[in-house]
């Protein structure tokens, strides 16, 4: 009898210093949480530009737009992402599949649909409205989804695609921007607190000449094809009559089939998945701009948008003796 | 043929008459002389048609500006007993001296004077002093403390009035160096736009929810947005979205309810699907988002908060409103009086991400009480606060845009740089020179709005629209775009100038005039 109120004694104390335990190391953690936070962005923008016209250039469009359906996808908001397509395939005349986009002749989804927020469309897609929209020098009337509202918190992704040569990408055939263009826009952002880390991704040809002017501070970037190579096409679609993606962008866009929100998987991850037999070009990275070990840069960091929280400690106590008073109205 | 044959016999037999070798030999020299005096003044005309016009900047007045700023304090003691006000300065003074461990380019000093004409102006403070048993502070909701004393000899009581000065000097220059809460709050602006949402995920399956809301904004938000207006406008709008949908993660279902865990609510907010985004061109967006969960959810909790709602950093706030007691198909109208919890919430969430720091002017203790500006949500010392620390933020920010500015226009030499850059400049730096004078006049307020109106301008200068025309234009594309033009005209030129000077020079004299097509001959 008294063996075993002692026992169950000793159990009770057990299990209560067990649920203390758990109680403070799951508090721990949720202190954890937060605190780790503090190094983090706050904001995560994506700058998406195709720059090429005419139906023959489908693939271009096709591929911008699923990078904007991914970041989508991973939780940047329409708000925070712009938008550039030179040319509206969806309304072209020679597409058998009218308002549809596709990045792949299976055709499961379409591209376009319902929920597509072009912000700059057309004739907008200069050499000129791109630098303004990095470095913000952007006429005082324009609205605020063609601003790049960033601050010194901001992760910038930036993905360009189109026809390019060494040193320079085409817009539309009719100008080129070069790659001391895009360094000094970099530069000018950095010199006015405009990012805090930028991921530049480019798919065109010889497209690791475009990230070599780079000389601004935390830049990541990452092309398709050396100096010298192609970036090739996949996909041909015989209804279409066009190849519907490139292959360099295909690659990537496997790999973020398997990245959600919540995903721990890293840039490092990312580029040692990249495999040159399939991508049929020498995919480049320069990583020396850039502060943080890839393997510790997570994805969402730029596909996303993983945000700094703190939970509300206590409500202030607003409108203590008002509220009766002014009740009148 | 045969014309032709006597039209070049004609002009070769012209060629033995010297006066006309004579005449040709003096137009070629007109016409070399002539082009060449045209080159002579169409070269500079060329040359200051063409030239990036660059209007001069005072770059070494800006590169020397410095960031140093002395922010002083004034204190007013009121008091019927001695004391006296030299001592306390010099003694406060020299105690927040002490407490600056760093070396600061801004610097908040104290002045003490008597209780005389007291204006109602940011950094005029009066401490109301009375004899008590314990000593103790209580900090009012305008710009007073009522100080109560212990010390019965005079000397100790100056010590106690200084050491509480300099406590309070100290504390707000701590905190300016440390940027506690900085991550989480908003960079100044002279406007932000204020969206409070009602988010209903599912009227089908629940309620059809509506809110009260223009007289919860009429009370809980416009003394808030009135008290902080002559530092930065609130623009507050509401929407209420129905059938909003699930947020991105699913909560966890618990014994009744269902809740959140801490890592989940990154992903809670900013769901691309919620039309949250704001019209406004560059006014920075606060979003306020009361959430009404599905009914199959509810209630909704946050694990680890008592008041159901969460801060996401430079965004906005988001509280989880359960209705209990709501029935499908029912339609709720959430009244003024709930709303007064979650307007708590979402105004302690205002104060944070504009800045507000909760424990001014001195850490809460025993004896230190704070009256919370419950009817505006902001109290006259928060708000002088908030004002000190965007004025040093605007000063800085004004100070580097300029001299990042002058950088950008010295690395650049293609970069057109228009008048009205320099007026933007000129007055940035009119303004910047003036915030000395009106700090230690003791107008802090028009110190706070000289560095916002220096701030504005020199960004206005960074971000002009013309400061990027020419930007992408190099040399290459000059010689480009010249060559065409020029090597027809220049090659001809060079050689018929080459025959004039072979022509004119001396040992050529003697030879008989014979041009190079009829040597062949």
């Amino acid at each position: 009898m008294k063996l075993s109120s002692l026992f169950s004694c000793t159990v009770l104390v057990l299990s209560l210093l067990a649920v203390a335990f758990g109680a403070s190391s799951n508090e721990e953690k949720v202190t954890q949480f937060f605190d780790s936070s503090e190094t983090q962005h706050t904001n995560n923008w994506a700058v998406l530009v195709c720059t090429s016209r005419f139906w023959f250039n489908y693939r271009h469009m096709a591929n911008t737009l699923s990078m904007y359906r991914t970041v989508k996808r991973l939780g940047i908001p329409d708000s925070h992402i712009i938008l550039m397509l030179a040319d509206d395939m969806a309304c072209n005349p020679r597409n058998s599949y009218p308002a549809a986009v596709y990045d792949h002749p299976r055709k499961t989804t379409d591209l376009y649909g319902d929920n597509v927020e072009v912000d700059y469309r057309g004739y907008e897609v200069t050499v000129e409205n791109f630098i303004r929209l990095l470095t913000g020098r952007v006429a005082p009337d324009t609205p605020r989804n063609k601003r790049l509202l960033t601050d010194d918190k901001s992760n910038v992704f930036i993905y360009m695609t189109g026809h390019g040569g060494e040193d320079f990408l085409k817009f539309q055939d009719s100008e080129e921007i070069n790659s001391y263009d895009i360094a000094d826009a970099f530069k000018q952002m950095w010199e006015k607190q405009r990012y805090r880390e930028i991921l530049f991704v480019i798919d065109t040809c010889q497209a690791n000449t475009m990230y070599s002017k780079f000389d601004s501070p935390n830049i990541l970037s990452i092309g398709s094809s050396k100096k010298g190579q192609n970036s090739l096409s996949h996909y041909h679609d015989f209804d279409l009559g066009v190849s519907v993606i490139d292959r360099f962008t295909y690659y990537n866009l496997e790999f973020f089939e398997s990245v959600d929100l919540s995903s721990k998987k890293t840039l490092a991850d990312l580029i040692a998945a990249y495999n040159r037999s399939l991508i049929q070009s020498d995919p480049g990275v320069r990583t020396d701009l850039f502060a943080r070990d890839l393997k510790k840069t997570y994805l969402t960091d730029f596909f996303g948008a993983v945000q700094n929280v703190e939970l509300t400690a206590e409500a202030f106590p607003i409108g203590g003796n008002k509220v009766k008073k002014s009740s009148v109205k | 043929m045969a014309a032709l044959r006597d039209r070049i016999r004609t002009l070769l037999g012209r060629r033995s008459d010297p006066k006309t070798i004579i005449s040709v030999q003096n137009d070629r020299r007109l016409v070399v002389t002539s082009i060449l005096f045209l080159l002579l003044l169409g070269l500079p005309l060329w040359w200051t048609t063409t030239r990036v016009y660059r209007a001069e900047l005072p770059a070494t007045e800006i590169s020397q500006f410095a960031l140093d700023q002395v922010v002083p304090f004034t204190f007013y003691i009121d008091t019927p007993m001695t004391v006296t006000v030299e001592n306390i300065e010099r003694m406060a003074q020299k105690l927040i001296d002490k407490q600056r461990t760093h070396d600061l380019r801004v610097r908040y000093t104290a002045q003490v004077r008597h209780k005389t004409e007291v204006p109602d102006a940011p950094g005029h403070y009066t401490l109301r002093l009375r004899e008590a048993a314990v000593g103790a502070v209580d900090f009012g909701v305008d710009r007073v403390a009522h100080v109560s004393v212990s010390e019965a000899d005079s000397k100790k009581r100056d010590a106690a009035v200084a050491k509480l000065v300099a406590d309070i000097v100290a504390k707000e220059e701590r905190e300016l160096r440390e940027k506690k809460g900085a991550r989480r709050a908003l960079k100044y602006a002279p406007e932000y736009s204020v969206t409070f949402t009602l988010l209903n995920e599912d009227p089908v399956g629940g309620a059809a929810v509506s809110w009260d809301i223009e007289q919860a904004a009429d009370i809980f938000v416009r003394p808030f947005a009135d008290t902080l207006r002559p530092l930065a406008k609130l623009a507050v709008s509401t929407q209420i979205l129905h059938h909003a949908g699930p947020p991105p993660v699913t909560p966890l279902a618990h014994d009744n309810g269902t809740y959140l865990t801490p890592d989940m609510l990154p992903h809670f907010a900013n769901s691309p699907w919620w039309n949250l985004a704001s019209t406004d061109p560059i006014a920075p967006t606060i979003s306020f988002i009361l959430y009404v969960p599905a009914l199959r959810s509810q209630p909704l909790r946050i694990e680890g908060s008592s008041t159901n709602a969460f801060v996401v950093s430079q965004w906005g706030g988001i509280a989880i409103a359960n209705l209990p007691g709501t029935e499908v198909g029912a339609s709720v109208v959430i009244s003024r009086d709930e709303l007064q919890k979650y307007f708590g919430i979402f105004i302690a969430q205002l104060r944070e991400l504009v800045g507000i720091r909760n424990d001014t002017p001195l850490i809460p203790g025993t004896r230190v009480s704070l009256q919370r500006a419950t009817a505006t949500g902001i109290s006259s010392w928060e708000l002088d606060a908030l004002m000190r620390q965007w004025m040093v933020a605007n000063h800085q920010t004004a100070i580097t845009t300029l001299q990042s500015l002058v950088r950008l226009v010295e690395s650049m030499e293609n970069m057109v740089v228009m008048d009205e850059i320099k007026v933007q400049v000129d007055q940035s730096l009119s303004a910047l020179r003036s915030i000395p004078q009106a700090l230690s006049s003791g107008n802090q307020l028009l110190a706070f709005e000289l560095a916002a109106n220096a701030s504005y301008f020199a960004e206005g200068a960074f971000f002009d629209p013309s400061m990027v025309s020419l930007l992408y234009f190099p040399d290459q594309h000059k010689y480009a775009i010249y060559l065409p033009f020029f090597l027809p005209v220049t090659i001809p030129l060079l050689a018929a100038i080459k025959k004039a000077i072979r022509r004119d020079s001396p040992q050529n004299d003697s030879k008989p005039d014979v041009p190079d097509d009829k040597k062949n001959e």
